[in-house]
This record gives C-alpha cells, structure tokens and sequence, in this order.
C-alpha cells in the first residue's frame, strides 16, 4: 500500500537553506591535516606486497612463462599469471549504464593473455614480504616472447599493409564490408544535407587539421589497492575507483568470484577524471590474496602509471572544413576525426563528432570518424573523452574562418548559435539549453570588451566554446533516521567532485534542517543500491533526484508515524523543518527527535531512492583568454583566463568554481606543455612528471569563473552536468589567442614553445 | 636498489677511507643519486654521506677576496648568500633554477657538477665566474679549473677515491655583470632545453677586457662559446656586437635531439639567450650594479 | 636481510624504528612509523606531495634516505595540528574550496607554513613561486594561492 506523501510547506528558499552557498566541504578537514585515507595509507595484519611484471614490448605474441624461480625466491607468497584467471571472450561484457562496458578489454588490461598490445601490459604478478623483494621476484619471472612489428601512429596503423593487432577486427560501418582484419576497429558517419556542396558554394571557407598528442588524466595519486579474503572466503578490497560496484563486478567477471562473495569499499580517491573507472590491478590483487592467504597490498610507481599501467586518453587526427555565406551565416561543417584508441578497441568516435559540431545551427554536415588501434595503452575517458580533441580542430576552424571572411568571433557564434529546439548533428532536437545567454554574458564582459592592452611581446585574446553532453545512468540512495531525528544518507555514488557536501545540502533542504544535522556517506558495494560510477558529470543531478525520491519516502513513513501518534488522520499532518505538526502548525506538533525517540522501535526508518535516465543536463562552456607569445622562444604565457559556463542551478558555487579553475589548467596543460612521446618501438620516452608536463601554479594564471544558471525543466533543482564541458574549449581557446598573437596555428597540442617557434619560422618562410 | 652501507663521515680523511673501499658514491642533498639508485640506473656499495663535513657545508669568504664554497651546501643557501648574490648574480640565479623549492633545499653545487648532466644550471654560471674546484683524496688535494671535470654525460674525469671538497671563486672585480638564463616550456621543476651564462668586465672606458660564455644542454658537456667571447673581446656591448656573439655562440653548439627538444630549437635558443644574457649584463653595466 | 634501528625527532618527539637500510624518509615515515599523512605521488622529486620540513625547509621525502634523518627536526602534516586543532592555513583551505582530491593537500599545507614563516607578507607571485613544486590536479591552483594570502593578511603581513 503506498504511504500517503507527507505534505511539506515549502521550504525551498527559506533563508536556512544551504541550496546556492558555497559550503565548506564536509571532508575538507580531514584532507588539509592528512587524515584523509587512501588506498595506499591501509596497513592491514599480515600483509604482503604485490607487483606487476609489465611486458617490455609493444607488441609480442607470448610463447611461455616461467614462473618457478621467482616463486623460490625467499619472501615470495604467491606469483600469477593469466593462467590464473578465468577466460574472458571476446564480446563480454558488464552491465554499465545504457551500453555495459566491454569486460575482454578490461581482462586484457589487466593481464595479458597470449598476446601483448602496448608496452606496460601486465603478464604476470608477484605477492612478497616487501616491495623489494616483490622488484627482485620480478626479475626471476622469464617470459619467452615471440617479438612483433610494432604500430605507433594513427596514419601507419591506417595502412593496409600494416601489423593487425588483433585477427578478430573487422572494421565495422563501411559501405562494403571489409575483407579481412584491420587496424581500423569501426568507421561511423553522421551526415545531412551536402556538405561538400554547401562549402563549393560559400563566400568563405576555413580548414584545419591538427595532430593531438595522447596525454593522461594527470591524477597525482597512483593506482592503489588492497584486497584481503578472510578465511569464510569473503573477499575486501578497498579501492581507489570511480565506481565500487563496476569495480565489483569486473573482479567478479575476471576471477569467477560471486558477488555474494565479494565487496568493493571505496576510499578517497586522489583525482581520477576518467581514468579510474576500469580496474587495473584489483581482480590480481584478489587472486594473490586468495593464493597466498594474506591481505595484499598494490601500489603503482608513477613511471608503471604513465609506462603503460594505465589507460592515457585518445590521441587524434581530426581535419575540419568549415564555410559561411558573406554575411556570416555558417553553410557547412566537414570533419574527418581518426581516433588512437591504443591497443584494445575503443569505443565509435559519434558522441566526441556530435560534440564538435552541436552548437552550431548548419544545415549540411559531414562527420566521419574512425577509431583505431595501435601498439600504445588503451585509452581511457579523460572528463569529456575526445570532447577536447574535436573543439581543438573545429573551434580553431571556426575561429579561422572569422579571420578569413571577416567575422566578429563572438558575433559569428552568436548568428550560429544552437538554441532550444535546435537539430543536433544525430537528429534530435537540442534540450534546453542556455548558449545564446551565455554568449551575451561574454559580450558584456571586461574580458571580452576592454582592449588588450599591448606587452613587450606579440598579444592576441581568443575564443571557443565547448559542449559537452553528458550522461543520466542510474544512482540510487537511502536515508535512514537515526534515533536522535537526524537523517543519514548513504548514496551509491563515489564522492570525486564533492558530491558528499552537496548532497548534505540536498539533503538538508529536503527535511529543511541545518547542513550539521544531516549527514552523507557513500556506501561500499554491498551497503547501498546499485549506482552507475561517478563519470558523465551525472552524480549531482541525478543523486539529488534520487535524495529527493528517498526524503520524500521517509517522511511518508515518518509522517505516517508522527499521525498516529498525534491521533490524527495523516491528511491533517504537514512537515517544515524538523517538525511535523497539525492544522499547518496551529496544532500539536511533534519534532522529529521527539518522533524517534518514540517509535525507533517500532521499526526503521528507510527512504530509498533512485534514479535512472534522468532528463539531460547537457554542458556549455565558453571561454576568453588572453596570451602574449614570446616569438623568439616559442613560450606562451597566459595573462588571463575567463570560463563562462551554464550549469542549471549552482548548489555550491565554490565547487563549481573549483570544477571550472582545475578543468581549465588541465586544458591548459594539454594545450601547451603535455604529450606523450613515443619512440618507434613504443615505449613512452617521456614516463615521468618531470618530462610529462603538467602545470605548476607558476605556469597559470587565477581562472575567472562566471557561473550561469538556466535550470534544466523537470528535473530536481534544475541542475545541469557540470564537471566535463569546461575541459573542452581550453586548448582550442588557447590556439585561437595565439593564432590572433602571432598569425600561426601549430596544427599539433599540445602547442609547444618549440612547434611555435618552428610554425613562426615556416610561415616567415626561413629555415633555421 | 641495492643494499649498501651508509657512512657518514666526521672529516674529509674519513670520508677518503671510505671512497676508498670502491664502488661509492657521494651523498649530498641526494636529489639526483636518490630517484637514480631507486630506478636502477646507478648502483653504489657505499654511500658516503658528506653533510657532516665543515669544508663541504661552508661558505667562506678567502683571504684574497675570492669565495669557497662547500660541495654540499644546499643551492638555496647558495642563491641567498649575500656575497653571492651582489659579486657572482649568474651563480645567485641559477642555484634558484636547480629544480623546485623542495630540491632547491637539498640540491648541492657539488652534486650538480658531479652528476654531470649537460644541462647542469650551476655549471655554466661557475664556469663564466672562473671557478676552480678542489679535489681531495688520500693522496692528497688538487685545484683545477671546473671546465676539466667534464668527461661526458654523466662522467667526471674524478678518478676513483676522489672527492670534490670545494668550489673556488676569485675575487670579484670591478665593472664585472654576470647572468644565467635558460629555457624550459615549464616556469619550474623542468631540465634546460638551453641554458646560456655569460660574464662581462669592461674597462672604465666601457671597452669588454674579458668576457666568457658557456653553454648548457647544447653539447655532451657544458661547454665554453669560444667563438662568441672572441666576437666580444675589446668591443663594446652594443646591439651589433651582442647579435654577432650570439650569432657566433649558436655556431659552437653541438646539440642533440631528444624528447625534450630537437636539435635545430636547441641552437636557435642558444642565439636567443645570448643575446639576451649579454643584454641583459649590458643593462647591469650600465647601472652601474 | 638486517634492518637497522634509527632513532629521529619526528613533531616534535623523539622516535625510533626498524628501517630497511634502503628506505627512503618518506618510506620511514609511511610504512614505519604509520605517519601517512604525507604522500607519494611520483617517488623521484617531480610532484612535492611528500613535501616534509627538515629542519624548518620544505624537502621532498622521496629524496632522502631514511638513514639521513637522525640529527634532523623533521615536521610532517600530522605535526602541524593537534589539540590546538587546525592552523589559520589549514582552516583557511578549508574553507576556501582550496582542495578537492585531497592528495596535493598535506605538501601544499607544509610549503605554505614553510612560506609564511620566512615571508609574512608575500604577493601572489611568491606564493606561486611557493608552492610551484607542489603539483595539483584537481583545483587550478587559484583558491589554494587565496588562501594562503588570506592568512597572511590575517596574521598582519
């Protein structure tokens, strides 16, 4: 029998709402005095510690491997290989959000299976007494590997006559189908209208082609896990994941292990942006805890993280055409994207295209992408994954052809502006959305209508815009009430964005009680519903749906309670800030402390709550930055940084600032100072942090944040994703400042001092 | 790593003993031997710590007006050093480049010459300034120019059982403006690309009467730019001459490419911080610093 | 393999432990003495999460040998706050927004205590320059540095 809903003044915008303030971060204290735990600060009795041994090829068929005499070594517990592990098949998978997650590549990832595709991939592992005994067991694993021809780039691997990685590909989505195995894992294509006709016909056109550089996701803490099965057979593993219950359910998949045998808690996790979502190392650690009998402990070195042990994001050659009529009205968009998934097959390039071109109003379009495999790591989601890589090449190209047909940037976006009800590139209709107003918000600001004033060196400001679409999935919650009145949330959703603090203030509004007075946790994989991960900037809107859902089930319950014990029909029962009441407060009243200590007997109090495909909040993102460019050296220094943003409606501004200033100086890194560096046997020459270049606080300046709010209809509070759209435009606005500074596009990111001066020196036609 | 046996000497006759044994290796502010012992790219029986050592850890005004500097003094006791700074500002600035804060506070002048990395920051600068450095052992001590130490990449021409005590300055003198600059696509924590020290002393009438150039990152070693202080020498700094030195400067470079930076940007950085080094002496010239 | 016993004064109080003679000091205090507060990001000196004080000076953990720190005052993040509870710095991170992942956060907040203790009055420029060897991923830098400002207005500088 459902409960009757508990009536609610409402209590939305009353003045003790936290909804709208930057609340301090719940878990802030514990991070600036070091208590906060990760994976790698867990001691648990008796614990051994595991290496991986990491194939030194790029590609390598494996013959054999002996194991006998690390397993002699003294001090050595248990030594795996993939032997060990369960048979994966091509094409299983796990259950993720609307299209599952491809379960061979993550068994792949973890341990190779007669085959290596990229330096780094794990063939075996060792459980030891110490770290230094696990490095000299190690060296006493031989394998016998048959050394293949290695593939590093996207144009070689592309040839027909190169190395196939894997016999079973065949390209899927060409118009006649493909004979035999390549390289090229699919071919997808969203078109309308005739783009090569419109763009024959323009007044004016515009085209770039750039080369992206893989980079990594950047986190500053490594992979660490530890796993422990207790003698019933039980195992633990606490993790540093985006998602306990994805982790759960690929160790469970690649060791056979039942779920009712196994949990995943999830610790604190030191920055993850995509890259923490596959496992890599867990299901090993679990089968040398088993072999072994003890707790086991796996920590990565940072070089094992960049050589290969984890999944860097995409490389890409992307070659965009653009064309206007001579009143700026945009007449086509061509773009050819070839994406470097690494060396398992990636997913199709549609959402990264459709992202490219979507807030454009253009009537012919032409996008066709390819993914392919090379000898390299596979790569993983870095926020908005190939979002980056498209805005670099078609935000440029738009940005060129201003400067060709002479243009306003900012009025050129605005005469071409997707709005509401717009046909995106698949089809469909846009969803609400805000870009027009946030385009007037960049027109009427100082970054955008005070001059650049002239430096020592050339000065140039750019601009892009970014989309990103974002995902819903499915998150799920409860609340309990304690004895005390004081509501418990315990959310399936891991905390990477401060969703632990904004959920507080979801919470707290929806029993309009003080933020000190609710709390929320995330559970471990057995003590809360099934959520997806936290990726696709969707936890915020779609927790907060789901707290919603579960606040309104418990008062239901509690309401339901409070009437009885009022002797009274739950009709006349209303709820406002802790108290329910009769007669809309004219009434007894009961609060909800007094309610529990009455009845926290008579059974629990549970609200569950979930939700799943919420409506979308889709991501726009405009940003202006000013550079000045030393032309002797090539060095960019950015004087100053603006990101525009929609985001629905801000729960706490300060996170989302925090969301938009990181993300910015991650585009920032990748635009100007991050790549990797390959050589021909593909083996990164740059695995370190002091040749893989992120930026210090010296290399940025402070990022100005404007944060619009244009709610989402039909969802709770509005909300929009957040954390993915204000990666997009960085590199792209970046190129765009320097292109109006010095007259040069490097075609390549990242844009370094050297590719610049090299670009200056090709343009003024001078050879050094 | 491997296991090895940790010393930590009280005296420099101690600290010989223990090179002696063989297969050891100094132990400064660790910053550079560390991360290569952990990786496996050096190996050591011995580690002889020489922080204990009052040679090594002093800075020491010398009775002709020169500086000893001890090997092991962390690089940013160095840059702060108020002698240093206001007679020898190439070698004040370059001991602020040597890696972050954190390192800064370890890194020692010794260890930089020692690991010989051609892109050592200290090492241009103490070369344009003239320094000798002494070379202890049990047979006794040597001084020799600093420019000798340099076998190769990596290698030292410090036989076995030898030990760099300290560095030697000589007095400053007047009308003298000395400069460091380098290039790296990041403002810190980053390795050289190129790095270009210089030092000017002009006579009263402004005439060059001495000038030295060396060069980081563009050759096996650091190395002199002969043929750029040839160009400067009995000239005045003016912009003809500076762009002809720096012209000449980029013609010494030997670079190689590398992930870091190719071989073609390594020179042309070579002509650019030349240029601007030499400008920059040219400005403290003139005011008289 | 024989460990070695080292004695070391660790905040403040004089402790002892069995070290692998390789172990680095961030080694020591992590794995020995449970003091993980202080983090490793990058094990060879290129992150400055291990960031500690050695006698008053930020130094990188990893770049140390355990066997070094006899002689020394060594100050980790555990020793900047007790029952006196958080620091100025620390509340003020806190409550700026100033960390997100939590993992740059221990080194930061010792290079900053490290800063404001030799310079109380420091631009934005020096703050930077401060802590440019502590890299962060997650927040951009900018409420760290206002943060750190901020409590050095506060303390009069």
């Amino acid at each position: 029998m459902a409960l009757p809903t508990t009536k609610r003044d409402d209590h939305r915008d009353k003045p003790a709402s936290s909804i709208g303030q930057s609340l301090v971060r719940v878990d802030a204290r514990d991070r600036v005095t070091g208590r906060a735990m990760y994976p790698a600060d867990m001691q648990r009795p008796n614990m051994a510690h595991a290496r991986l041994k990491r194939s030194p090829h790029a590609h390598a068929r494996i013959r054999a491997i002996d194991t006998s005499r690390a397993e002699a070594l003294d001090g050595v517990f248990a030594v795996v290989t993939a032997a060990d592990f369960a048979k994966v098949p091509l094409g299983a998978s796990i259950p993720m959000g609307e299209t599952g997650y491809d379960m061979w590549m993550v068994a792949q990832i973890n341990m190779a299976s007669g085959k290596v595709f990229w330096v780094g991939q794990p063939v075996a592992a060792v459980a030891a007494r110490d770290s230094h005994v696990a490095e000299a067991a190690l060296e006493l694993i031989d394998v016998d590997y048959e050394v293949l021809t290695p593939v590093t780039d996207i144009a070689a691997a592309m040839r027909p006559d190169a190395p196939v990685l894997h016999e079973h590909v065949v390209t899927k989505g060409l118009a006649q189908a493909a004979d035999g195995p390549s390289n090229v894992c699919s071919r997808t294509l969203i078109e309308r209208g005739d783009a090569e006709r419109a763009l024959a016909q323009s007044h004016a056109t515009a085209s770039v082609s750039v080369l992206v550089d893989t980079a990594h996701q950047g986190y500053i803490e490594p992979q660490a896990m530890v796993a422990e099965v207790s003698a019933d057979g039980f195992a633990t593993v606490w993790a540093s994941t985006q998602g306990q219950f994805s982790t759960e359910l690929m160790i469970s998949r690649m060791l056979d292990r039942p779920l009712s045998k196994l949990k995943v808690v999830p610790m604190e996790v030191g920055g993850a942006f995509g890259g923490k979502i596959a496992i890599h190392g867990e299901a090993v650690a679990v089968r040398l805890a088993e072999k072994c009998g003890r707790p086991v402990k796996l920590v990565f070195t940072r070089e094992e993280v960049l050589q290969g042990g984890s999944g860097p994001t995409m490389g890409m050659a992307v070659d965009i055409r653009v064309g206007a009529d001579a009143s700026g009205r945009l007449s086509a968009i061509h773009g050819v994207y070839r994406v470097d998934a690494g060396g398992l097959p990636g997913l199709s390039p549609s959402l990264l295209m459709q992202a490219s071109a979507a807030l454009y109003q253009v009537d012919d379009l032409h996008l066709e992408g390819f993914d392919v495999v090379t000898n390299k790591p596979r790569t993983e989601a870095y926020r908005a994954p190939g979002g980056i890589q498209g805005a670099f090449a078609v935000e440029q190209a738009m940005d060129e052809l201003c400067l060709r047909g002479g243009f306003d940037p900012l009025e050129f976006r605005r005469r071409n502006a997707a709005v509401t009800g717009s046909t995106m590139p698949i089809g469909t209709p846009f969803p609400s959305i805000g870009l027009s107003e946030i385009l007037d918000a960049v027109a009427e600001h100082p970054c955008w209508t005070k001059a650049l004033e002239p430096g020592v060196h050339p000065r140039g400001r750019g601009l892009a815009l970014g989309y990103w679409r974002g995902t819903s999935m499915t998150s799920a919650c409860h609340v309990i009430i304690g004895g005390d009145g004081r509501p418990v949330v315990t959310m399936g959703a891991v905390d990477i964005s401060g969703t632990r603090t904004t959920m507080t203030q979801v919470a707290a509004d929806q029993f309009g009680l003080a933020p000190q007075d609710v709390h929320v946790q995330t559970g471990d994989s057995k003590s809360v519903g099934y959520s997806d991960g936290a990726a696709g900037s969707r936890v915020a809107r779609t927790m907060t749906a789901a707290i919603v859902e579960a606040c309104d089930d418990a008062l239901a319950q509690l309401g339901e309670r409070a009437a009885r014990l009022m002797q009274a029909e739950p009709a006349r029962v209303t709820y406002a800030n802790g108290v329910f009441s009769l007669d809309e407060g004219r009434g007894t009243s009961i609060t909800l402390a007094e309610l529990m200590q009455e009845t926290l007997t008579d059974g629990a109090i549970v609200g569950r709550g979930s939700s799943s495909k919420l409506p979308l909040g889709v991501e726009i993102a405009a940003h202006v930055c000013d550079v000045e460019v030393d032309p002797d050296t090539g060095q960019v220094t950015i004087l100053r940084y603006t990101a525009f943003q929609d985001v629905g409606r801000a729960l706490n501004p300060s996170a989302i600032e925090g969301q938009l200033q990181g993300s910015v100086v991650q585009g920032i890194g990748w635009a100007l100072t991050e790549g990797y560096d390959y050589d021909a046997n593909g083996r990164l020459r740059n695995a370190s942090l002091l040749d893989y270049r992120l930026p210090t606080a010296l290399d940025v300046p402070s990022i100005d944040c404007v944060i619009l709010e244009k709610p989402v209809p039909g969802v709770p509070y509005g909300l929009r994703g957040v954390g993915e759209a204000p990666i997009v435009p960085v590199a792209a606005c970046v190129a765009n400042a320097i292109a109006r500074a010095v007259g040069v596009r490097t075609g390549r990111m990242p844009m370094t001092p050297e590719r610049i001066v090299m670009a200056m020196r090709e343009r003024a036609g001078r050879q050094i | 790593m491997n296991l090895f046996d940790y010393h930590r000497p009280s005296t420099l006759s101690e600290a010989c003993e223990a090179l002696a044994a063989g297969g050891a290796r100094l132990l400064a502010g660790g910053t550079d031997l560390i991360p290569q012992m952990r990786e496996g790219r050096r190996e050591a029986a011995h580690i002889v710590d020489l922080k204990r050592l009052a040679e090594c850890t002093s800075i020491e005004v010398r009775a002709d007006g020169g500086l000893t500097i001890g090997a092991a003094v962390a690089s940013s006791i160095v840059a702060r050093h108020p002698v240093i700074a206001e007679h020898y500002p190439a070698l004040a600035v370059a001991a602020l480049m040597i890696g972050s804060h954190q390192v800064q506070n370890r890194a020692s002048l010794g260890g930089n010459i020692c690991n010989a990395a051609p892109s050592a920051d200290a090492v241009p600068p103490l070369i344009v300034l003239g320094a000798q450095v002494e070379i202890v052992s049990g047979e006794g001590r040597r001084v020799v120019p600093l420019e000798t130490i340099f076998a190769g990449p990596g290698r030292t021409t410090l036989a076995a059982g030898e030990l760099l005590a300290t560095i030697i300055l000589p007095a400053p003198q007047a009308n003298t403006a000395s400069h460091y600059i380098r290039f790296t696509p990041r403002r810190e924590m980053d390795i050289a690309a190129a790095g270009v020290a210089a030092r000017i002393i002009r006579d009263d009438a402004g005439v060059i009467i001495n000038a030295r150039i060396a060069l980081a990152s563009v050759a096996p070693t650091p190395i002199r730019a002969m043929a750029g202080e040839q160009v400067l020498s009995g000239q005045r700094l003016d912009d003809a001459t500076i762009e002809a030195a720096a012209q000449a400067a980029m013609g010494e470079a030997r670079p190689i490419s590398d992930t870091r930076a190719s071989a073609e940007y390594r020179r042309e950085l070579v002509r650019v911080l030349t240029r601007r080094v030499l400008t920059h002496c040219r400005d403290a010239l003139e005011a008289g610093r | 393999m024989s460990r070695i016993m080292l004695t070391c004064r660790i905040n403040g109080e004089t402790v002892s432990a069995l070290v692998d003679p390789r172990d680095t000091l961030l080694e020591l205090l992590r794995e020995r003495l449970g003091l993980t507060g202080t983090k490793e990001g990058c094990g060879n000196g290129n992150c400055g999460s291990c960031t500690v004080l050695v006698d008053g000076a930020p130094v990188n953990a990893c770049l140390m040998l355990a066997q070094e720190a006899p002689g020394c005052e060594i100050t980790t993040i555990e020793g900047l706050s007790g029952a006196q509870g958080l620091t100025d710095l620390q509340q003020n991170l806190a409550e700026a927004g100033a960390t997100q992942c939590g993992f740059c956060t221990p080194g930061i907040v010792i290079s900053a205590t490290a800063l404001l203790a030799e310079n109380p009055a420091p631009t934005d420029a020096d703050i930077r320059r401060a802590i440019a060897g502590n890299l962060c991923r997650c927040t951009g830098y900018d409420k760290i540095v206002r943060a750190i400002a901020l409590t050095a207005t506060q303390r009069g500088g």
